[in-house]
């Protein structure tokens, strides 16, 4: 079974039919995945620019990462099952839509960079400058903003992009 | 000249005509505006935490706010000009749509919200800066803050879904 044949199959299905038909829910859904996005834009903000030396400097940043990061997990989840839920309820405009996919890509490289470049930094033995990869810290936390950004303009694109 | 041949105008200028009719420079101009506002309510998110007595990087109420400000008012003054320029490539359309104007609403009452906290409990965050929790006059500017912006999110979305946008 391909992608078009899967897309037409859960489209068929009860709670995609659903989803579409009670008037709320995808606007609703589609709002709470906003507010989502912007937790992930102020956690991504406050770590990211600490990282690259630019915000909160006095502060350590393990204790910038240990605050901001749970929300910005909390907040990638929240955007996974209301993103979901847009994709049972209308599988064509998502699943069959090469913006969507390209965003897909791009929300995996973000989550890759964030677990490779944070998780370590709350071990409160690491040190940053001693770290293997110390160099590419700065630009590293500077990529993952502009892929932040990126994931949220492609999520506007898809709607173009049928 | 009548407050609809007003708006009609808008719509029919050189900018209105251009971002209505450019191939993609109304999605441009929109997922700026997106981005815009996600950014702001992200930011602003941290601090109005911080005014219900949920502390953020530091414990301190008023450097934390020096640390945000300036990325909240950037993207606000840059949500506004993309709003403004959304607004006129469909001018009469977006005043006849009621969650623009419930939107219009609440980003006063969050502005007036703001206004209030600044000119009442921030001049006196010397005494609370690192109190939690902290006095009940940041604590509900804290919560309407959150609230309105929220809703101004919501309701933003729900432009696009609503007549006579649909």
């Amino acid at each position: 079974m391909n992608m078009r044949e899967a897309a037409a199959q859960l489209y068929r299905t009860a709670v995609s039919t659903e989803i579409r038909e009670v008037t709320w829910v995808i606007p609703t859904v589609q709002s709470i995945h906003i507010v989502a996005i912007a937790v992930v834009l102020g956690s991504a903000i406050v770590t990211d620019l600490r990282l690259a030396g630019v915000l909160a400097t006095d502060e350590t940043p393990r204790t910038v990462v240990r605050r901001h990061l749970p929300w910005m997990w909390g907040a990638l989840l929240v955007l996974l099952a209301t993103g979901i839920i847009m994709a049972v309820g209308e599988p064509n405009r998502v699943l069959m839509n090469n913006v969507f996919w390209l965003k897909m890509s791009l929300v995996l490289f973000a989550f890759v960079l964030t677990l490779l470049f944070r998780l370590p930094i709350l071990n409160p033995e690491f040190r940053i400058e001693h770290g293997r990869w110390a160099k590419m810290v700065k630009p590293m936390a500077w990529a993952s903003l502009l892929i932040w950004i990126a994931v949220v303009y492609c999520g506007r694109w898809i709607a173009y992009a049928i | 000249m009548t407050w609809n041949d007003f708006l009609e105008s808008v719509s029919n200028s050189a900018l209105g005509t251009a971002i209505r009719e450019g191939a993609t420079t109304f999605a441009w101009i929109e997922g700026t505006h997106v981005l815009m506002v996600t950014t702001v309510l992200g930011t602003i998110a941290i601090v109005d935490l911080r005014l219900l007595g949920y502390p953020a990087h530091r414990r301190g109420a008023k450097q934390l706010i020096k640390d945000m400000l300036p990325f909240t008012w950037g993207a606000f003054v840059l949500a506004v000009i993309t709003g403004l320029a959304l607004f006129a490539s469909n001018a009469l359309n977006y005043w006849d749509s009621n969650p623009f104007r419930w939107k219009m609403i609440a980003l006063f009452l969050a502005g007036l919200n703001m206004a209030v906290f600044h000119l009442t409990a921030y001049r006196r965050i010397a005494e609370w800066d690192d109190l939690l929790p902290p006095p009940i006059m940041a604590r509900v500017a804290g919560i309407t803050s959150l609230g309105l912006w929220i809703l101004v999110a919501f309701l933003g979305r729900w432009i696009g879904f609503s007549a006579p946008m649909v």
